[in-house]
């Protein structure tokens, strides 16, 4: 019983994660369609935001509303200065988001040393389900996670930007005649995207070693969440990251967890062989 | 680096697939080899053995352009099958103790069959899918992730973190390729053999299908190419040959350690085939060593630089030379000729 309970609370940890680092990936790659093999580092950027700001005396709070300003604002410049020009050839989004990556790493890496950063969460104590005991950081993370979920896949379908967003992603000749700027708008769109990568960063850093080359481990699952869950549709990000990160936890209770995630990986080609537009395709 | 075949002359009435005569890029082939043939009377040993080891990367840069040049589907995951040659030799010469006259072949069939069994697998699932440009980079920038996740963590076999130190020089059929001036030409050989073997069967009607597949893949399925199936053999035949650069490569350097199955690997592989030019066969093997004499100096430099010199490499690339480097040179030549033409 209780083995079943750690079980079922352990994947929702995991599955709240890729939850936000996929809705991200989900928006700049499942719907603006660019390969953004940087996403892992915007990850990462949300995680040291945390180590700096709690370095100044700042709090966990303070820090987890610093990194989506962060994230959104290196977003909203990257995606002016690089990304739209590249936008419409996926090779070369590839090797410039690549070279983006292995860039931020090293100079992270240089200005805070290689060795790995702490920092502190909000709740150290346990809660008590009955008699099972969780750490109340991670209730508080699923909790967390699938409320910012819900906003923003609200905010997608009602708000304003949203709209135009769908709009000018369906057509962006169409609605620029309708008034909507389609650079502003792919702005907005890559840079919230890298907002909610930053946000996930913060979430992670107390469970995990911050270093400067954390993200390459939520690069290729993230990937994985949107391609098997459906590119194009914010539903489809829900069923990846369940199918991902519930498999994978599962997985890790029988076999080495390296194993356990490569696993996970081949299950997910195989299920693209099968569905290749995905489990919920938009 | 974009495929230069969409702004080429209309199409044309091919009738004779094989012109006469050699082509532009056979010359070149044949000066260059010639002119590495003729290295180990200039060099000594150590010098020599370094060589050696960029000769092999060299044969894995034109197994990936073998893939990606002529199909035009980018692989983030060869260094996936060089390291599975480098680990399946190790693995077996050091583990299994094989008689020492033939482990280094055994080691070779378990290093290149493991890359193209592995190949055909994940190919098979997604080409067969139907995953295509962009998705089978990703799949394939994952699939080396998955590696190098079980090279470190399967550590009874593989050595973990630290890897395999001990793996045998190459020996077969009595000969022993201990000393450096053999080493360097058993690599020599094997780049040799598969450059002009390439040069030869992609010059001729294969090469014409995978132009075709590359330029419209349906239309060449309308016309009867089993247009998968021949991709999944490209790319089976791509990875082997990756396999073969590992497997002799570990056997030259004696060890294995996880960075030859590491993401890195797979990134810099792509910079040799870019910076020579993706299609040409022969340019990635020049791009290797020029970008390897280039990583030389700057690595000595500081550590860190490298990774900084790639990243951004890939972004200028892009952007200022979307083409890639021998296009832009080329262009740059034909500019000034230009200008030089008006002036006189």
């Amino acid at each position: 019983m209780h083995m079943a309970l750690s079980m079922l609370l352990n994947s929702l940890t995991l599955i709240s994660i890729l939850l936000i680092v996929s809705m991200g990936l989900a928006i700049i790659f499942g719907l603006m369609n660019i390969i953004n093999l940087a996403h892992g580092e915007f990850v990462t950027i949300g995680a040291f935001t945390l180590v700096a700001v709690q370095a100044h005396g700042g709090s966990f709070w303070l820090g987890l509303v610093v990194a989506p300003v962060v994230g959104y604002v290196f977003g909203l410049v990257l995606e002016r200065l690089l990304i739209s020009r590249v936008a419409k050839n996926p090779l070369h989004a590839i090797l410039v988001t690549w070279g983006l990556s292995l860039l931020i790493q090293q100079v992270l890496q240089l200005t805070f040393g290689p060795e790995p950063q702490r920092v502190t969460g909000p709740f150290s104590g346990s809660m008590s389900l009955g008699d099972f005991q969780y750490p109340a950081y991670r209730i508080f993370l699923v909790a967390f996670s699938f409320a910012a979920f819900a906003i923003v896949t609200v905010a997608l379908r009602k708000s304003r930007f949203g709209l135009d967003l769908r709009a000018s992603i369906q057509s962006a000749e169409m609605s620029s005649v309708m008034g909507v700027d389609p650079n502003r708008t792919n702005a907005r769109a890559f840079a919230l995207g890298a907002a909610l990568a930053s946000v996930a960063g913060v979430l992670i850093a107390p469970l995990t070693a911050v270093t400067a080359f954390m993200g390459v481990n939520y690069l290729a699952r993230s990937f994985f969440v949107v391609l098997v869950g459906g590119a194009g549709s914010i539903g489809g990000v829900a069923a990846g990251s369940t199918i991902i990160g519930g498999l994978e936890t599962v997985l890790t209770y029988q076999i080495p967890p390296t194993v356990a995630q490569a696993s996970v990986l081949a299950v997910a080609i195989i299920i693209l062989r099968f569905r290749p537009r995905g489990i919920l395709p938009a | 680096m974009t495929q230069a075949l969409n702004s080429s002359s209309p199409a044309r009435i091919v009738t004779k697939v094989r012109p006469r005569g050699l082509r532009p890029v056979t010359i070149v082939s044949l000066v260059v080899m010639a002119a590495i043939s003729a290295m180990s009377l200039f060099v000594d040993g150590y010098t020599l053995s370094s060589y050696r080891d960029v000769l092999l990367l060299a044969l894995f840069a034109l197994s990936l352009d073998i893939f990606w040049g002529r199909t035009g589907i980018l692989s983030f995951g060869h260094a996936t099958f060089f390291g599975l040659g480098a680990y399946g030799m190790a693995v077996t010469t050091i583990r299994f103790g094989i008689d020492p006259a033939w482990a280094s072949l055994a080691g070779l069939a378990v290093g290149v069959g493991g890359a193209a069994v592995v190949a055909a697998i994940v190919g098979f699932f997604i080409l067969y899918g139907g995953v295509r440009g962009a998705y089978f980079t990703i799949v394939t920038l994952a699939l080396t992730i998955i590696a190098n996740q079980i090279a470190v963590g399967w550590s009874e076999v593989t050595g973990g973190d630290s890897g395999l130190i001990g793996v045998p020089p190459f020996a077969a059929f009595g000969l022993s390729f201990d000393d450096p001036v053999y080493g360097f030409y058993l690599a020599f050989g094997f780049l040799a053999i598969f450059l002009f073997l390439s040069l030869w069967i992609l010059g001729g009607r294969t090469g014409l299908v995978l132009a075709a597949i590359r330029d419209d893949e349906i239309k060449a399925r309308t016309l009867g190419y089993r247009t998968q199936f021949i991709l999944l053999a490209t790319f089976v035949i791509s990875a082997a040959i990756a396999g073969l650069a590992g497997a002799v490569y570990a056997t030259g350097s004696g060890f294995v350690a996880p960075d030859l199955i590491a993401i890195l690997l797979s990134t810099e592989v792509i910079v040799w085939v870019a910076v020579g030019g993706s299609g040409t066969l022969i340019g990635p093997v020049i791009g290797t060593i020029v970008v390897w004499q280039l990583q030389d100096r700057i690595s000595s430099i500081n550590y860190a630089a490298w990774p900084v010199a790639i990243g951004l490499f890939f972004i200028l690339l892009v952007l200022v030379f979307p083409d890639g480097l021998p296009a832009y040179v080329v262009r740059l030549a034909q500019k000034l000729r230009g200008a030089m033409g008006r002036q006189s």
